[in-house]
C-alpha cells in the first residue's frame, strides 16, 4: 500500500469545485438529465408567450419583444428551490456524513451545491435564451447588453440560492421546503414588476413592488438588454444580493454546525 | 502507553432517550475493540461522537489523545469512517466515489485516480468501477464503502455495523479485508450486533445495552463470565467411559459427566484440554472424535442482560 500522504493544498473554492463536479457528474452518467433542467422555464416561456400574448399585446411577437426576458427570469426563479432539495436530500444519503468526517471546509459542502446549482441555471438560461431569439426576440443592447444581463440574472440567482441552502438545512421533511418556497415565491414573482406595470397594483401593494427585489432584477434587466443604463433598480439588485450572501451564508454554515450538535 | 481511544463517562440524549448513559471505552493502539449490543443499544450513537459527527453532552472521548470535541479538526485528518448506512453517492460511479473523496482530501487528478484504481484492485471491484454504485450488490457496496474510508490510510477506522444484511461469504471476505487492514497497525472500532463478529475480529468486547457498557474484556474472559470450556470424547469403546473419566480426575482434577456416549470435561483453558488429550493418547484409548466447545456470546449477553441481543435483522439496511 502506498503512504498516502498528498502535499497538494486544495483550498475551499477547489474543494467547492469539487463538489459541485460530483454533483454534475450524474449528468455525464445520464445526460438526458440535461433536458430536464431547462424545461420548466422553457415551457413557461413558450406557454405564456403563444397562449396568452396575443391577447395581453395584440400580437405574440410584441409580447415576446416585452415580456420575454422577465418571463425567462421567472421560470429560472422557479427552479431555486431545487438547491434547498437536491441538499436535503444530500444530507440523508450518508455522503455528507463522511465528508463531514472529513478534514473537508464546511462552505465547500454546501458551495458546491450552489455551484452545481448554478452550472444548470447558466444551461438552462443559455438554451431557453436561445429559443426566445430562435423565434424572434431581439435586444436593443446587443451582444454587450444581453451578456450583462445574462450576469445580473446569474448574481441573482446564486444569491437567493444561499436561502435554499438554509432551507433543505433546517427543513424536517421535503414537503416543507416545497411549501416554503410557494409561500415565498409567489407573492415575490406577484408583486414584482416582471409581469405588470407597477401603476396597475392596489396602492399598499404598490410599495411592495417597489422594494421586491425581483422588481428591481426585472427593471435591471429590461434596461440592460433595451440598452439603457442601468439605474437605481440595479443599484438595490446589487444591495439585494449582497445582503442574502451575508446574511444567508454565515446562517447556513451556523445551521450546519448546529446540525452537528444533536 | 498512550490509547488509541480512550472514552470516559460518555452521555448523549435525544430528548428523553439517553443514547449514551456513561459510557467508557479504551482500545490501544493497533487493536480491535468491537462494541457489541442489540438495536438502540448506542453504538452508532458512540460511532458519531468518536468520528465527530456528534457532540456529546457529557464526559471525554479523546482518539489519538485528541478530544473530539476540542479538537475535531484535527481528529478528522487522522480517522476514517464506515458509518451503518453507506456513504457513498449513488449516482456516481464506483470510481467516481472513490476519486472525489481522494480530491477532497487534496489529491492531485492522477494521484486520486491512481489511489482509485488501487483501491478497486485491492477490494476486488475492477469489474465494476464505472458502475454506479447504487447499482451493486450489497456485499460489493459494503466493500466500496470500507475502501472510502480508507481512501487516505486512517490511524483509527471505525466500523458501524459493517456486515449487517450480508450473506456469509461477502461476510467472510469483508472480515478478511479488516483483519488485513488490522496487521497493517490500523486500530479498529467495530460495532457489531453478531456475537460471533466479535469474537472473530476484535482483541477486546465491550458489550453495550442502553447506552452503557454493561461487560468488558477479551474475548476469551467474556465466555469465562459464563462458564469455561467444555472438552467432548466420544470413545470407540463405550466400556473406556470411566478410563476417561478416571484420566481426567488424575490430570487436572476435573470431574467428568458422563452421558449418551461422551465424557463431558470442564476445563479452564484449552491448556487442560491438551493435557488430558495427550494422556488418553498415550493410554491408547481410541476415540470416534472429540471437541472443545466454548460458550457462545449469544449466551454471555443473556447471563448479562437477562434477555437475549435481538437477532441482527436485515431491516437495519437500506438498499
Ligand atoms: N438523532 C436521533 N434522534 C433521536 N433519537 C436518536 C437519534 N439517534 C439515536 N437515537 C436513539 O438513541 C438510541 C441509541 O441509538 P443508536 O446509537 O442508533 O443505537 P444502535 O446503533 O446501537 O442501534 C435509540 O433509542 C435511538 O432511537
Ligand atoms: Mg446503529
Amino acid at each position: 500500500m502506498t503512504t498516502t500522504t498528498w502535499t497538494t493544498r486544495r483550498g475551499t473554492l477547489a474543494q467547492s469545485a469539487s463538489m459541485a463536479a460530483r454533483s454534475l457528474a450524474s449528468i455525464k452518467n445520464n445526460p438526458a438529465t440535461l433536458i430536464e433542467f431547462f424545461m420548466i422555464p422553457l415551457m413557461i416561456l413558450l406557454s405564456i408567450t403563444f397562449f396568452m400574448g396575443g391577447q395581453m399585446m395584440g400580437s405574440w411577437q410584441d409580447f415576446l419583444q416585452y415580456a420575454g426576458p422577465t418571463i425567462i427570469v421567472m421560470g429560472l426563479f422557479f427552479a431555486i428551490p431545487s438547491t434547498g432539495l437536491s441538499l436535503f436530500a444530500d444530507l440523508k444519503s450518508g455522503v455528507f456524513d463522511r465528508l463531514t468526517a472529513m478534514p473537508v471546509s464546511r462552505f465547500a459542502l454546501l458551495g458546491g451545491r450552489v455551484g452545481a446549482d448554478m452550472v444548470k441555471h447558466t444551461w438552462a438560461l443559455l438554451v431557453v435564451g436561445g429559443v426566445a431569439f430562435a423565434i424572434g426576440y431581439r435586444a436593443d443592447g446587443g451582444v454587450l447588453g444581453v451578456l450583462a444581463a445574462v450576469g445580473v440574472v446569474l448574481l441573482f440567482m446564486f444569491s437567493v440560492s444561499w436561502s435554499m441552502v438554509l432551507v433543505g438545512l433546517t427543513a424536517k421533511t421535503e414537503d416543507q421546503i416545497q411549501t416554503w418556497m410557494i409561500a415565498l415565491l409567489m407573492p415575490l414573482s406577484y408583486t414584482s414588476t416582471a409581469f405588470i406595470e407597477v401603476e396597475t397594483l392596489p396602492g399598499a401593494i404598490q410599495w411592495l413592488a417597489e422594494i421586491n427585489p425581483l422588481t428591481a432584477l426585472s427593471e435591471t434587466v429590461r434596461d440592460l438588454l433595451n440598452g439603457d443604463a442601468p439605474g437605481g433598480y440595479f443599484l438595490a439588485l446589487l444591495g439585494w444580493c449582497a445582503g442574502a450572501v451575508a446574511v444567508f451564508v454565515p446562517l447556513s454554515l451556523r445551521a450546519y454546525r448546529r446540525k452537528l450538535t444533536n | 502507553m498512550q490509547h488509541a481511544i480512550e472514552v470516559r463517562g460518555l452521555t448523549k440524549a435525544f430528548g428523553n432517550v439517553r443514547a449514551l448513559d456513561g459510557v467508557d471505552l479504551t482500545a490501544p493502539a493497533g487493536s480491535v475493540l468491537g462494541v457489541l449490543g442489540p438495536n438502540g443499544a448506542g453504538k452508532t450513537t458512540a460511532v458519531r461522537v468518536l468520528s465527530t459527527l456528534t457532540v456529546p453532552d457529557g464526559g471525554t472521548a479523546r482518539v489519538l489523545g485528541l478530544d473530539v470535541v476540542a479538537q475535531a479538526g484535527e481528529v478528522r485528518h487522522r480517522i476514517g469512517l464506515t458509518g451503518q448506512y453507506a456513504g457513498l453517492d449513488h449516482d456516481l460511479t464506483g470510481e467516481q466515489n472513490l476519486v472525489l473523496l481522494a480530491r477532497m482530501l487534496g489529491a492531485s487528478r492522477a494521484q486520486a485516480k491512481a489511489r482509485a484504481a488501487e483501491l478497486l484492485e485491492r477490494f476486488d471491484l475492477v469489474h465494476a468501477a464505472s458502475r454506479a454504485a447504487g447499482k451493486y450488490s450489497g456485499g460489493m457496496r459494503r466493500r466500496l464503502d470500507l475502501a472510502a474510508s480508507i481512501v487516505r490510510r486512517p490511524e483509527v477506522l471505525f466500523l458501524d455495523e459493517p456486515t449487517t444484511g450480508l450473506d456469509p461469504k461477502s461476510r467472510n471476505g469483508l472480515w478478511d479485508v479488516v483483519r488485513d487492514l488490522v496487521a497493517e497497525g490500523t486500530t479498529v472500532l467495530l460495532t457489531t450486533q453478531y456475537l460471533e463478529e466479535a469474537d472473530q475480529l476484535a482483541d477486546s468486547i465491550a458489550v453495550i445495552d442502553a447506552g452503557r457498557v454493561i461487560a468488558s474484556g477479551a474475548p476469551t474472559e467474556l465466555k469465562q463470565m459464563v462458564g469455561g470450556l467444555v472438552l467432548r470424547m466420544r470413545p470407540v469403546r463405550p466400556e473406556a467411559m470411566t478410563q476417561l473419566a478416571d484420566l481426567a480426575n488424575w490430570t487436572i482434577g476435573a470431574r467428568a459427566k458422563l452421558e449418551e456416549g461422551e465424557a463431558i470435561v470442564p476445563v479452564a483453558h484449552a491448556g487442560e484440554a491438551t493435557a488430558v488429550m495427550s494422556r488418553v493418547t498415550q493410554a491408547g484409548i481410541d476415540l470416534v472424535s472429540f471437541g472443545l466447545d466454548e460458550p457462545t456470546l449469544d449466551e454471555v449477553f443473556l447471563t448479562l442482560t437477562g434477555h437475549r441481543a435481538e437477532s441482527a435483522t436485515e431491516e437495519e439496511v437500506t438498499a
